[in-house]
């Protein structure tokens, strides 16, 4: 176990070494600079600009400078704001986070629920009811979902402030963004359910007179959650660093706006940054459902 | 079986309720709370990327800018400029030395505000080594042999300015932001080494001079600003506390409005205009800038004609774009079809106004469009061309021209393109429409990638130099690229450098206004630069509201407003 992850940790840190050559790389071919605008500003300023990032240098040389200054715990600053970077991710994460991590527990405890409803009463009215609305909940872009919630609850029924600056609401965002996972780990839940009570195993626990309750939670439950579990992982990933959708229609400053504006924007510290942040969570997430596994079902091994 | 499925359910229920209850303790949403008259709730934009008014270049940052701090003069709600810090001034008589009386007032810190902070905040913003956007304003002024302005503070409220030549529009910048004075001891605390001028306003609490301070700010969120008793007019400020929601998302700001949670708007959803434009709370205000069309005048569609052709080439055109139809179901606004470059209303720097609404313009911006085919197909058959007549209005034209139209993304810019598509597809021309994304968009206009593209200007101060100006052959924003490359087919451009050189430095502005009016007449006969309207901007405020006022520049004063509580 020790070994294995010893090594997990070591492909990790190669990954994202890898991540961030690539975007490092990638991001400088796209056309267009940070210190473009609409009204141009004088060579002087763009030099001294371009003179004061390291952009004046070649790429390879730039990305050297930028992977040893990171090393060293320093991310830079924003080339759009000249803001720290890292003390704008820690704060925008804390955001991110407290939203997606309530997502994520909804999602994950309402989609459990429900999938397991659905598997007991399979072809019944629940079932039935359960699987309308999770198709219903993949199916339904965020922007649709978020901008109907706005309308029903901020604007027609008027419970919630569509923005505040004292007391921002959080229950709306939480909603758009744990409908989807939520659905998918219904639909998750339920199939793999179904399966596990269709195993011997389940019939041997019925017929040595098991309580259906334990019998559901210790046997059918638990073996039925693995690919739950390899869905989880880098859900909750994606869904602590953010959404652009939801965060703009319920201005929310979270995380997830800057990987989109900072491609806008050709901010290439923030691009780092985001990505670099992201690809470490995954590796992380990845690496922690893999652990899982192992608690759930100990007859895996790593080997 | 059914137990258990009961007992899920239950959990499910009760884990929901828990989950709401934890979002109710917001009791009594907006909606219902009684009015607070105190507080203006207002959105501009989202996140400005500096609050330092040396290093903003956008106009909501602007807005921000003139309602936390304030500069040797300010604008009034008629828009006149009218005295702030500076209570009085004089001008020598070779127009060149300005010398300012200051009040004696204070940082919102306490801290006297002096001469010296003048001296300290125009030098910083002209010093490259702070890269501030509009550093160029400060060309104007003098230069000691160090580099550093000629500007000094004989005592601590006199402040005395020399120009390189008389400017006429001088004044009016020491109302514009870049302009504001900022607190020394604040910038150089926060930015020890130099790499980061703007880091002393990054977070709330900064130390400005202006009606608001900067309390609190969620950042991408809200700001909330309230009022500073250290204000030379605090004593004037009507609105205690204004707060402003942070976003650019449409659907949010004008959801947000319409809920009450907002009192004024700064941009309105273009499929809503129709909707509200007639209502009382629809704010249409007077703005000085062009939405014009502009021709790279070195690209290959022109080779082989003479300057004269490819201006023929390119007035046709001109002739050809319905603007009458982009104002009105484009634009919707009331926005003017423009028939010169120079914005209707902007001052001419000698006491009158540039271009009038009764002036003759470069044609009549009303009737162009399909009516004019026949002129246009003329211009055209002078530079080579020959049509036939399809027998249903449209022609088809020999060679064939085609050409690809470049714009960024955005609802408006890209309805004006097919509009012009369909006007030109009548004579035979065939129009490509290109989009590209913001940041590329820029790089291929700037650097000559294109035959014809979408483009505007809002000028930052009125004079009509600061419209003349983008076209100097060595500025930056001359995306036509007029005199940047020398072929036979591109108009000599020595001529119009010359003449910018001599408005520049001219002490008789009676003769710039002349001068001037030649420049504008030889850009325009290029054709290469294409007016098609005038901009104005359009608000929404709560009818509850008053006392916002706006300049022609775009900036929002929110101070003296008052709201009621019906």
């Amino acid at each position: 176990m020790l070994k294995y992850t010893i090594k997990r940790v070591g492909l990790a840190i190669v990954s994202v070494l890898i991540v961030s050559a690539i975007t490092f790389f990638a991001m400088n071919l796209i056309p267009g600079g940070p210190f473009n605008k609409e009204k141009a500003s004088s060579p002087a300023v763009q030099q001294e600009l371009e003179r004061r990032y390291n952009l004046d240098k070649p790429v390879p040389e730039q990305y050297v400078l930028y992977m040893k200054n990171v090393l060293h715990g320093d991310w830079g600053v924003s080339l759009k704001s000249g803001r720290d970077i890292w003390t704008d991710i820690q704060m925008k994460f804390a955001v991110s986070a407290k939203l997606g991590g309530s997502a994520a527990l909804v999602a994950i405890i309402f989609g459990i629920i429900l999938g397991s409803i659905a598997a007991l009463t399979r072809n019944k009215l629940p079932d039935r009811m359960i699987v309308f609305l999770t198709t219903l909940g993949t199916a339904m872009p965020s922007f649709v979902l978020a901008t109907l919630l706005l309308l029903v609850f901020c604007l027609q029924l008027k419970i919630i402030p569509v923005w505040s600056s004292s007391n921002p609401n959080y229950v709306l965002p939480i909603i758009a963004l744990s409908i989807y996972p939520m659905a998918y780990i219904t639909r998750l839940t339920k199939t793999s359910m179904l399966d596990a009570l269709n195993q011997d195993y389940i019939r041997t626990a019925k017929a040595k007179g098991v309580p259906a309750v334990w019998m559901i939670f210790k046997h059918a439950l638990r073996n039925a959650l693995i690919p739950v579990i390899t869905y989880v992982g880098p859900m909750v990933a994606y869904i602590l660093t953010g959404s652009m959708v939801v965060e703009n229609i319920f201005t929310i400053g979270g995380l997830g706006t800057s990987f989109v504006t900072s491609i806008t924007n050709r901010d290439y510290t923030t691009i780092m940054a985001t990505t670099l942040f992201l690809a470490i969570l995954m590796v992380v997430a990845n690496l922690l459902t893999d652990l899982a596994y192992k608690l759930v079902d100990p007859r895996i091994t790593f080997e | 079986m059914k137990k258990i499925v009961s007992m899920l359910l239950i959990a499910a229920m009760s884990i929901g309720l828990m989950a709401c209850g934890g979002g109710n303790n917001d009791q009594g949403a907006s909606n219902d709370a009684a009015v607070d008259t105190t507080t203006l709730k207002i959105n501009l934009a989202s996140e400005p990327d500096y609050l330092d008014p040396a290093l903003n270049s956008s106009v909501d940052g602007g807005c921000l800018a003139v309602n936390s701090f304030v500069g040797l003069h300010t604008y009034d709600a008629e828009g006149t400029l009218i005295p702030a810090i500076a209570s009085e001034y004089s001008v020598s008589e070779d127009g060149t030395v300005y010398t300012f009386k200051l009040i004696e007032s204070k940082w919102s810190n306490g801290d006297a505000l002096t001469a010296k902070d003048f001296v300290y905040s125009w030098n910083r913003v002209a010093d490259p080594a702070t890269a501030a956007d509009y550093s160029y304003l400060f060309a104007i002024i003098a230069t000691n042999e160090d580099g550093t302005l000629k500007i000094e503070a004989p005592d601590d409220y006199t402040f005395v300015v020399t120009l390189t030549n008389p400017c006429p529009y001088f004044l009016d910048l020491t109302a514009f932001p870049t302009f504001f004075p900022v607190h020394q001891a604040s910038v150089e605390a926060a930015n020890p080494d130099g790499t980061n001028p703007g880091a002393w306003a990054q977070e709330a609490g900064f130390v400005c001079n202006g009606a608001y301070t900067l309390e609190s700010w969620a950042h991408n969120e809200s700001m909330v600003y309230v009022k500073n008793e250290n204000y030379y007019d605090a004593a004037n400020v009507t609105m205690d506390t204004l707060e402003f929601m942070l976003s650019a998302d449409d659907t949010a700001i004008y959801a947000a409005y319409n809920s009450n949670d907002l009192d004024f708007i700064d941009s309105v959803p273009n499929d809503e205009i129709a909707a509200v434009i007639n209502n009382p709370d629809f704010y249409i205000v007077d703005q000085l800038g062009t939405y014009y069309i502009g021709f790279n005048v070195n690209d290959p569609l022109f080779e082989g004609k003479t300057v004269e052709q490819a201006a023929k080439m390119r007035q046709a055109l001109s002739l050809m774009m319905d603007r009458s139809y982009i104002a009105e179901e484009i634009g919707q606004t009331g926005q003017v079809p423009a028939d010169a470059f120079v914005p209707q209303g902007m001052a001419d720097g000698n006491g009158g106004i540039f271009n009038t609404a009764d002036d003759e313009g470069y044609y009549d911006a009303t009737t162009t469009g399909l009516t004019q085919a026949p002129a246009a197909m003329a211009l055209l058959e002078e530079a080579g061309y020959t049509f036939t007549d399809n027998g249903d209005g449209t022609y088809e034209v020999s060679p064939a021209i085609s050409m690809t139209y470049l714009t960024n993304e955005g609802t408006g810019h890209e309805a004006i393109a097919q509009v012009l598509q369909a006007d030109f597809a009548t004579i035979g021309i065939d129009m490509e429409i290109k989009v590209e994304e913001w940041n590329v968009f820029l790089d291929d206009r700037k650097n000559g990638n294109f035959t014809i593209a979408r483009e505007g200007w809002v000028a930052d101060y009125n004079d009509p130099i600061n419209m003349l100006e983008i076209f100097l052959s060595t500025s930056g924003n001359n995306d036509m690229q007029l005199g940047k490359e020398k072929n036979s087919y591109a108009p000599d451009w020595t001529e119009y450098d010359a003449l910018l050189a001599e408005i520049l430095t001219t002490t008789d502005f009676a003769n710039r206004v002349n001068l001037m009016h030649q420049a504008e007449d030889m850009l325009m006969d290029t054709w290469a630069v294409i007016p098609l309207y005038y901009y104005n901007d359009v608000y929404m405020q709560k009818d509850n509201v008053d006392g916002v006022f706006s300049t022609v520049f775009g900036m929002k004063y929110f101070m003296y407003s008052t709201k009621s509580a019906e």
